[in-house]
């Protein structure tokens, strides 16, 4: 018997009941940490536990709802799955995690585990914990002053990849040169999925493009098509590189009025129709990972769109609220290509002829603290549709150089006020004039904001009828 | 008469939001009426550097910073024209260090710079990461510039007038005090932030030098700077505290 993993767990565990009677914090990182100081070798005992195998979702955006869509539809399939669902991506959360679902020996009963791991951090855990299967959704600029530039991240995903043997499979985005360049240089056999690019996809935000150059060669990289930020079909005039043929490719997609996006899905000897309650090309991507690593963990198909097609996003992820007559969206953002996302979709909000915008910015180490990345954001596109806006409410711990970037981008300064305090800010935009309410918030901006709110404000689970329509 | 603005690399050196300088300069033009066209140059493009009024340099990630640095190489008899003649020009961060005789590599192989200036700078065992306060007398004018650096590279200034004085943070090499320099009207200094948008005091003296290269040196008309000036205010207040 292991005293040390004992005493790890029920500390830990402690930590979880701690936070759940107090009501403070989420309990997703700190019993972690306290366990990794008592035990710092503990998540060597949940290696190989998992009976059917270890699946890590990593990339920039959509690791959170990608790997909550997998862990829906591996539950669907029938098996028992241990995940860290909360944004929770670090050693920290990973810990938590199998702390939660195993027993106070750190045995676990379970088929999978699902887990969203940081990029940062990816090779620190695949150092501890060996992966069947990584997919990997994109890499985009995020956070730099943690991580140094997205160049170095890249190849530290890539150097803890080669340090894998050969029976690790990819699921990887083609549409996405720094992801798909993974195969080629780590050798493992790779799954691909990626979006048809047609030209009606394309939407601008060039400034937030990252990859420029070849990633294989270093020549600039041509591309017919961009979908979203440098998404798209590349190919490079110098070593030949490009976008890989996909194993799984949606076409023909549509966002509905309803507030969801359907698309066709090629197999190489099949297809599908995939809908998601959720808007957004990127919610597509997201999806389209899930589906291609839960098929090539042998989940029937039918049962994957099934689990897709009733997915419920996780906090701040597009989050739907109803405050009397108004919806309010509640969104995190982290990083330019997430934030035009999410400002596509607000001015996309045709129903809604004035809304009240709330920003929450923080720059604590998990937002970020160079919010420097507030500049790449295309907030332009909002001051050439004043008329879809009544107010801009600037808070968190950077509300003044919120206010002063939509000041420059030229959003009349009478249209934007600053409020640092959380809850005085969410009652403005609820009390405003506006008849809809859209909420971004940075990630430790997000939870303040999403309490508050949420004490007020009913949750709505159904997307039917407060949805917005298209992104583009 | 029309204020020019080239922004060098754009495609190439967007690290950090750094575009947001030349947003900064060219609103605050327009805000007082005066038409702003900016030009945007990529590698291998024509340029006549002294037709411009205002030249923004950016810094890139290290392969970015190496194409620039080649293309730059070939304009560099275009440019010091340019400067010996008054171009006022913003560099940072990389372009700061391009300015300068050399970057020496950890592994001791030197990358020249442009030579237009005579600060060096050499590799640094860990980065200069986080927020900076400098304190810094522009023409006459005592101000406090706020920023965010990021930076491995350690600049000698060698003689070279620095922009400011450290407060807070690493600065030029996080020993001598010093923070970025000044030579004629090339600016240089490691903040991003960006730098001009919260430090609204160096943003119109860069535009009243461009003015007065031109001939046309009156006085700026005042603009109400109450959000630049909370968000710079709010950065010395979290890292100077009560003495601020």
């Amino acid at each position: 018997m292991n005293v040390r993993l004992i005493l790890a767990v029920i500390v830990a565990r402690l930590a979880m009941l701690a936070s759940r009677l107090t009501g403070r914090g989420r309990g997703s990182s700190l019993p972690g940490k306290l366990a990794l100081r008592i035990y710092p070798d503990i998540l060597k005992h949940y290696r190989g536990q998992p009976r059917k195998g270890v699946i890590m979702v990593t990339g920039t955006n959509g690791k959170t709802t990608t790997n909550n869509m997998l862990m829906g539809i591996l539950e669907q399939a029938g098996h028992k799955v241990v995940a860290n669902l909360e944004g929770a991506n670090l050693m920290t959360g990973v810990v938590t995690a199998f702390i939660r679902s195993g027993s106070i020996t750190g045995r676990i009963s379970r088929d999978y585990a699902a887990l969203e791991v940081d990029e940062a951090v990816f090779p620190l855990v695949t150092s501890w914990i060996k992966p069947d299967m990584v997919v990997v959704t994109n890499f985009f600029r995020d956070q730099l002053d943690r991580y140094g530039e997205l160049d170095t991240t890249v190849k530290k995903v890539l150097e803890a990849l080669k340090k894998l043997s050969g029976n690790v499979k990819l699921i990887l985005n083609s549409d996405d040169p720094l992801v798909a360049r993974l195969a080629a240089d780590s050798g493992l056999p790779a799954l691909y999925y990626g979006v048809l690019p047609v030209q009606g996809l394309s939407t601008g935000a060039s400034y937030s493009r990252e990859a420029k150059f070849c990633p294989l060669c270093g020549a600039v990289l041509h591309y017919g098509i961009y979908i979203y930020s440098q998404l798209g079909n590349y190919s490079c005039p110098g070593c030949g590189f490009a976008r890989p043929n996909p194993d799984l490719e949606a076409s023909a997609v549509l966002e509905e009025g309803t507030g969801g996006i359907k698309a066709m899905v090629r197999g190489t000897e099949d297809h599908w129709e995939i809908r998601l309650p959720v808007r957004g090309i990127h919610n597509l991507y997201n999806a389209l990972a899930a589906f291609s690593a839960s098929l090539s963990l042998g989940v029937n198909p039918q049962t994957a769109l099934a689990s897709l097609g009733n997915y419920l996003p996780a906090t701040g992820r597009m989050e739907s609220f109803r405050y009397h007559n108004r919806r309010v969206l509640l969104n995190l953002v982290k990083n330019p290509t997430g934030f035009n996302r999410a400002l596509c979709a607000l001015l996309g909000d045709h129903g809604a002829p004035k809304q009240e915008i709330l920003i929450a910015i923080n720059d604590n180490d998990a937002d970020g603290r160079d919010i420097s990345w507030l500049w790449d954001v295309d907030f332009e596109m909002l001051a050439l549709h004043p008329e879809k806006f009544s107010r801009f409410v600037c808070s968190g711990q950077r509300a003044e150089d919120m206010a002063l970037r939509l000041k420059y981008a030229g959003v009349p300064v009478w249209m934007v006020e600053i409020e640092r305090e959380y809850r005085q800010a969410v009652d403005q935009v609820l009390n405003g004039k506006g008849e809809s309410v859209g909420i971004l918030a940075t990630y430790t901006a997000l939870w303040p904001v999403e309490k508050i709110l949420s004490r007020q404000a009913e949750r709505v689970k159904e997307h039917d009828d407060y949805s917005l329509s298209s992104v583009s | 008469m029309t204020i020019t603005v080239c922004h060098l690399y754009p495609d190439l050196l967007n690290l950090y939001g750094d575009r947001g300088n030349v947003m900064a300069f060219t609103q605050r033009c327009r805000w007082r009426g005066m038409p702003v066209r900016i030009i945007e140059v990529n590698l291998g493009d024509q340029v006549q550097f002294e037709d411009y009024d205002f030249l923004f340099i950016g810094g890139g990630s290290d392969r970015e910073q190496g194409l620039m640095a080649q293309d730059m190489t070939n304009r560099v008899d275009n440019l010091r024209r340019a400067v010996d003649d008054g171009l006022v020009v913003l560099a940072i961060c990389g372009g700061y260090q391009l300015m300068g005789k050399y970057y020496r590599m950890p592994d001791g192989n030197a990358i020249p710079g442009l030579g237009l200036m005579e600060h060096y700078t050499e590799a640094g065992d860990n980065r200069l990461i986080g927020n900076v306060v400098v304190e810094a007398e522009l023409d006459g004018i005592k101000t406090r510039l706020v920023g965010f650096e990021n930076h491995g590279g350690r600049t000698i200034l060698n003689g070279t007038r620095p922009l400011g004085k450290v407060v807070h943070g690493g600065g030029n090499n996080g020993s001598d005090g010093t923070e970025g320099a000044r030579y004629k009207n090339v600016f240089c200094s490691y903040l991003h932030g960006p730098l001009l948008p919260k430090n609204p005091t160096l943003t119109d003296l860069l535009i009243t030098l461009s003015l007065q290269r031109r001939g046309r040196g009156r006085l700026l008309e005042p603009l109400d700077d109450n959000f630049e000036d909370r968000a710079n205010q709010a950065m010395v207040k979290k890292l100077l505290g009560r003495k601020a």
